[in-house]
């Protein structure tokens, strides 16, 4: 695995190979995607917490004089048709885009745990039964059932939270009853059971853990996707009420501008990859750590 | 729009079910069951949305009324009730609900409240370009996915990386954002595709990318790491050792054996792909059911948002009877060991 | 100026076709009511007119039904239907498929002769008898269009068709505004024989006398029209008589206004409704740019009187003055609207006061004084105002991509700044479709302030939002919930009267009454406008009683 591929620099002498071997090992010893992951996390999580710290600017001070303008030393996003500094409110806007996020993620997680572990731990009937419920949820369109719900119910952060935290849910159910399914059959598990452990013990020592352990993972990765959901329904105008800078608000809100005033549409845009990536690169880290870990 | 978390959940749940796949009969037993399976499905697919709808707050009789007229006024009783008469509004809910279920079994899917066309006829409209845009979005998406894999995977560090780096960028980018994106430079700016309506090849370009790239993503993570793993058995070595080319072993061995958990999430991903079809519609002010479903939603029309519901669960439940067939076909168990 | 170009551009067709000399053609909307230099585009090159081809139009939004009581569904509905009169721009009325009319001493009986001749798409005649069927139906509470009946409703007693040509209606009280209101979309006459179809038939398909016939509605993409062959109604303000010069017409859906401003610039559509603000100037130099300001109620916010704050006087003044609306409106919108501090009656209307427009100009230090003199002396934390422990503060409702486009809702947002700077907290909360017009929203218990407008060619639309709203009559247009008899009397009784004079004062008079209240605060004229490329399509027009487009004069030309 860690040798250095020759093929590398085909063209170059044999010492300047070597050299670029080298460079080429550090920069790998650096992990550099994963470095700018953390801090780029790092950096999000300071807006979220506190984001004063970051910029002095008001995400919603109005500034008529200045409107659409693009990016510059002075506003480096540039400005909205409001002239409100772009830079401000997607800083301003991260703890309300995140709070939707995480909360989506922690809703459709403990409707899954809940459903997955029912349904891993029950006899067949209640399996069964849960089975096709989820089944069913998972032939509806999610996105309909979001937009259902957030047209009736209005657009607010706690809707969007419920629209995507259920739409997304069914998923992640099927995931935990699974991993219950495989845990239960294991080795050790059985081994638990010859001697004599009770059954509930059984399920707290040894099920739940093992079952858990790869979902933390699946958080940081679903954290990331459960925004982009969000930012779907924004799209569709179903987003938290102005002037709240929330990313996928921002969105739409671009959307009109886009051919005159890129920047609006383009820089939420990034904010939101960013984050997934960034999410997503450790979520995947963490995910070969903990197999490595299993593995040995 | 999609999830990571998905693929692994698909790729967990075809594992005992591809060891149930050994005979024929097993798989005409599975299939009989898979049916019986759908009509339950749509049954409540059906059900859920009717109730759903029907006990949501404000009253079906203003919101048709007020659509009729552009304006948000309460509605008089005199006013209301000829609406109430007309669409049943006055019966007990769960008289409604017979009516409609009844209307189903004969493949009456009732009348639209708003745009009083029989839904039948409304969804069979739209669902041609739909379908299209969908089908050619997998298939793209797939297209995409297997050249990065064999070009990319296993195939030096940085090319590797390459290949892995695009995957994780094109897994989470949103598609509505992609599709504006790619919209504004490659329709309004450079003009080498329509901006709006294109029915025609040109026309389905944009759309079909800005959902087959996501996708793509992840079909490709899902892949590559099948594909890496399969690599390094020892029965690719011995291919190897036989003399047979790079591509040869990439195509004809490891191949076969990386797509059986991507093709599993294909019958997931058909069904997300409806709700991206949605996105990309709007977007690219294209024809197909997103309009007309955002439309119905979001006007609270239960005829239509509910016969848009059945279709896309039909989709979702043929497809994965599709892809059940396709792991028959694909799967290197039953095939590999006959050769 | 450009009036007269246009006629002259179109002199070529005059072989096509009779040409109605006796009618100025230049008398409908084409400029509407825009301000000199708003109309703008490149001068008018002189080009070969093409018979046949097909328009490619891209509208805004889609109306559930192609005819109904919504100004979406008269814009569209105005290719399919002919109405009895036509308003050209000042507010005088024209022949349309009346040729003439006459209102008894009383005001109560008014006698239609009517064009003859006319037939529907479907061949049955349009006569006498069919237009007592259209109004017999408009106002069956079974087939209700609302819209005509908050027009006509109170005022009709019956109709007659005393022969084929002559159309008698009755009223129950005199109503003055009647000739502008029946010019109206929502009063496009329709076949008969199409009605019998049922009301699921006439939303899809309705059947007309008008210069195009409805060939296929593709749902959330396109209406596709045809040339109506024989069409031989068109109103005395058009500009030529006979079909349309174009075989098609399809009227594309495209919401998105990048999506809608790009399929002119590509070239996909020749013309394009609602210019968006932010390419105004860059359409204004490229294109031929028509504007419309829609007379009757602007962007209004109507505030709720029968709550805290707003139940007193000084507060509502107070926030009129505490808003930079002018330049608000100027930042939002640009071109693309214009303010409208009047808060009764957009500026195009008949009969509007001009004076009131500046009523309320931003004064944030009478605005602060107000607030004092009401009791709001004290501030907490935020900045916000407090008495007695409570903190001023109103909840603004407002239909978000329905009522309120984009523009409006960075103006909202403006405001919403500006009105932070006296301590006074507005809260946003934009409504869906479905929340909008399920009713939860409209009663006097769920809101502070909600923007809105009424398109209406009369100023007698302030009957139909002043009106009490009382137990036994109730009026849920009145969206302040503002009950006052005087004012109701003063605009009926402008409403009754035929002596213009009386009626503008009349007018004027309730105008004031509202202002003075400061129960409604003005922000812009509803606007509609068309950018339209002039090397491919000339002789699109706005009509004049709402700016519904009209493309049975328009024609395709060649480079």
């Amino acid at each position: 695995m860690s040798t250095v591929q020759p093929a590398l620099s085909p063209g170059g002498l044999p010492g300047s190979r070597a050299v670029a071997a080298v460079a080429w090992e550090r920069l790998r010893a650096l992990r550099p995607g994963l470095t700018l992951a953390a801090l780029a996390l790092l950096f999000i999580l300071v807006a979220a917490i506190a984001p004063s710290l970051l910029t002095s600017r008001s995400p919603t001070s109005i500034d008529l004089g200045a409107t659409l303008q693009a990016p510059s030393a002075h506003h480096i996003f540039g400005t909205d048709q409001a002239g409100r500094d772009l830079y401000a409110r997607v800083i301003h806007g991260t703890r309300q885009s995140l709070l939707i996020g995480l909360g989506a993620t922690a809703l459709s997680m403990s409707v899954a745990i809940s459903l997955g572990f029912l349904a891993g731990l029950s006899g067949r009937f209640v399996d069964g039964a849960i089975n096709r419920l989820l089944e069913v949820v998972f032939a509806f369109p999610v996105l309909l059932l979001a937009l259902l719900f957030v047209t009736v119910f209005g657009a607010s952060a706690t809707t969007q939270i419920v629209a995507v935290g259920i739409g997304t849910a069914p998923g992640y159910a099927r995931m935990v009853r699974g991993q219950v399914l495989a845990v239960r059959g294991s080795g050790y598990v059985e081994a638990a059971s010859a001697l004599g452990h009770s059954y509930p013990r059984i399920i707290r020592r040894h099920i739940f853990p093992n079952a858990m352990r790869p979902l933390v993972v699946v958080v940081t990765l679903g954290l990331g996707q459960s925004i982009v959901w969000a930012s779907s329904l924004a799209f569709l105008g179903l987003g938290v009420a102005p002037p709240a800078p929330e990313w996928g608000a921002l969105l739409d809100a671009g959307r009109g501008y886009v051919t005159k005033a890129w920047w609006l549409e383009v820089v939420p845009g990034l904010t939101i990859v960013a984050f997934a990536l960034a999410v997503t690169t450790l979520g995947r880290y963490a995910q070969q750590r903990l197999e490595g870990a299993n593995q040995r | 729009m999609t999830g990571t978390v998905d693929i692994r959940v698909s790729t967990a749940d075809a594992v005992p079910s591809r060891a149930s796949r050994r005979s024929v009969t097993g798989t005409a037993r599975r299939i009989l069951f898979r049916l019986a399976n759908a009509v339950g499905v749509l049954w409540a697919a059906a059900t859920v949305t009717f109730f759903i709808q029907a006990v949501l707050p404000g009253d079906r009789a203003t919101l048709i009324l007020n659509q009729e007229t552009g304006r948000a006024v309460k509605r008089t009783a005199a006013e209301v009730a000829p609406i109430n008469r007309r669409f049943g509004f006055d019966d007990s809910l769960f008289a409604q609900y017979l009516h409609y279920i009844g209307g189903l079994t004969h493949g009456d899917l009732g009348t639209s409240y708003q745009l009083k066309q029989p839904v039948t006829t409304l969804i069979a409209d739209q669902v041609g370009p739909t379908l299209l845009l969908t089908v050619t979005a997998l298939v793209l998406a797939w297209a995409i996915a297997l050249v990065l894999t064999i070009a990319t995977a296993k195939r030096g560090r940085i090319r590797s990386a390459l290949g892995s780096g695009f995957e994780v960028v094109a897994a989470g980018l949103p598609q509505y954002w992609l599709g504006v994106i790619l919209l504004v430079v490659f329709a309004i700016n450079l003009g080498w595709f329509p901006v709006e309506g294109g029915t025609g090849l040109s026309g389905l370009v944009l759309p079909a990318l800005t959902l087959a790239i996501p996708l793509a993503g992840f079909l490709g993570q899902v892949t590559r790491d099948e594909f890496e793993k399969v690599l390094d058995q020892p029965f690719i070595t011995s291919a190897r050792a036989r003399g047979m080319s790079d591509l040869d072993v990439r195509t004809k061995h490891a191949l076969r054996h990386a797509v059986l958990p991507a093709i599993t999430l294909s019958g997931w991903a058909l069904g997300a792909l409806f709700s991206g079809a949605v996105v990309a519609e709007l977007v690219f002010a294209r024809p197909g059911l997103g309009q007309v479903l955002v439309g119905a939603a979001s006007a609270r029309d239960i005829p239509l948002v509910s016969g848009v519901v059945m279709l896309v669960a039909g989709v979702y439940v043929v497809a994965n009877l599709l892809v059940d067939l396709a792991y028959g076909i694909v799967d290197p168990r039953l095939k590999d060991g006959a050769s | 100026m450009k009036c007269s170009l246009l006629v002259r551009r179109a002199a070529p067709l005059v072989a096509l076709t009779v040409v109605a000399a006796t009618i100025a053609a230049c008398g409908g909307g084409a400029d509407g009511s825009a301000p000199a230099g708003a109309a703008g585009g490149p001068a008018l090159s002189p080009a070969k007119p093409v018979r046949g081809g097909t328009i490619e139009y891209g509208h805004q939004q889609e109306p559930p039904c192609i005819s109904g009581g919504w100004v979406e569904q008269a814009y569209i509905s105005r290719q399919v239907f002919d109405s009895l009169v036509s308003q050209v721009k000042g507010g005088k009325i024209v022949p349309w498929l009346a040729t003439s009319w006459k209102a008894s001493k009383d005001q109560l009986t008014w006698t239609f002769k009517l064009k003859p001749n006319v037939k529907f798409s479907d061949g049955t005649p349009l006569d006498a008898a069919a237009i007592k069927t259209n109004f017999e139906y408009w106002l069956n509470p079974k087939t209700l269009n609302s819209t005509v009946a908050d027009y006509v409703g109170e005022y009709y007693e019956s109709s007659a068709a005393l022969d084929a040509t002559t159309f008698q209606l009755k009223l129950k009280k005199p109503y003055s505004p009647l000739l502008s209101a029946l010019s109206q979309g929502y009063f496009g006459i329709h076949s008969p024989a199409g009605l019998k179809r049922g009301v699921d038939k006439e939303c899809v398909d309705p059947i007309g006398s008008g210069a195009f016939v409805i060939q296929k509605w593709s749902r959330g993409q396109n209406v596709t029209f045809v040339r109506n062959p024989n069409y031989n109604s068109p109103p005395a303000n058009a500009k030529h008589q006979g079909p349309a010069y174009v075989d098609k017409l399809v009227w594309k859906f495209l919401k998105e206004p990048a999506v809608r401003y790009g399929s002119l610039t590509s070239g996909q559509s020749q013309v394009i409704y609602d210019v968006p603000s932010v390419d105004w100037d860059e359409a204004s130099k490229k294109y031929q740019v028509l504007r419309y300001l829609t007379p009757g109620r602007p962007q209004t916010l109507s505030l709720n009187v029968t709550r805290a704050p707003f139940d007193d006087v000084k507060v509502r003044q107070a926030l009129a003055y505490a808003l930079d609306r002018k330049n608000a409106v100027k930042s939002a919108f640009g071109g693309a609207a214009e303010y409208n501090g009047n808060g009764s009656l957009s500026q195009s209307t008949p009969d509007y006061d001009p004076a009131l427009a500046d009523a309320y100009t931003y004064n944030p230090d009478k605005a602060g004084q107000l607030l004092d003199a009401a009791g709001w002396t004290k501030k907490n934390g935020d900045g916000i105002r407090t008495k007695d422990g409570k903190p001023l503060k109103a909840l603004v409702i407002y239909g978000a991509g329905s009522i309120i486009n984009a523009d409006g809702a960075t103006l909202l947002q403006t405001l919403q700044e500006q009105a932070k700077q006296v301590g006074f907290d507005l809260e946003l909360k934009p409504l869906t479709l479905t929340q909008l017009f399920g009713g939860q929203y409209s009663t006097p218990d769920t809101y502070q302030a909600t923007p809105g407008y009424w398109t209406s060619p009369t100023a007698g639309v302030l009957y139909i939002v002043w009106r009490q709203n009382l137990k036994d009559r109730p009026n849920y247009n009145n969206s302040a919930f503002y009950n006052n008899p005087e004012l109701e009397k003063t605009i009926e009784a402008a409403n009754s009267t035929l002596d213009p004079a009386e009626q503008k004062a009349l007018y004027f008079k309730a105008q004031k009454i509202i202002s003075d209240e400061a129960v409604a605060i003005g922000l812009y004229t509803r606007t509609s406008s068309l950018a339209i490329d002039t090397s491919k399509l000339r002789d699109v027009w706005l009509e004049d009683s709402q700016g519904e487009p009209v493309f049975s004069d328009a024609y395709l030309v060649k480079q």
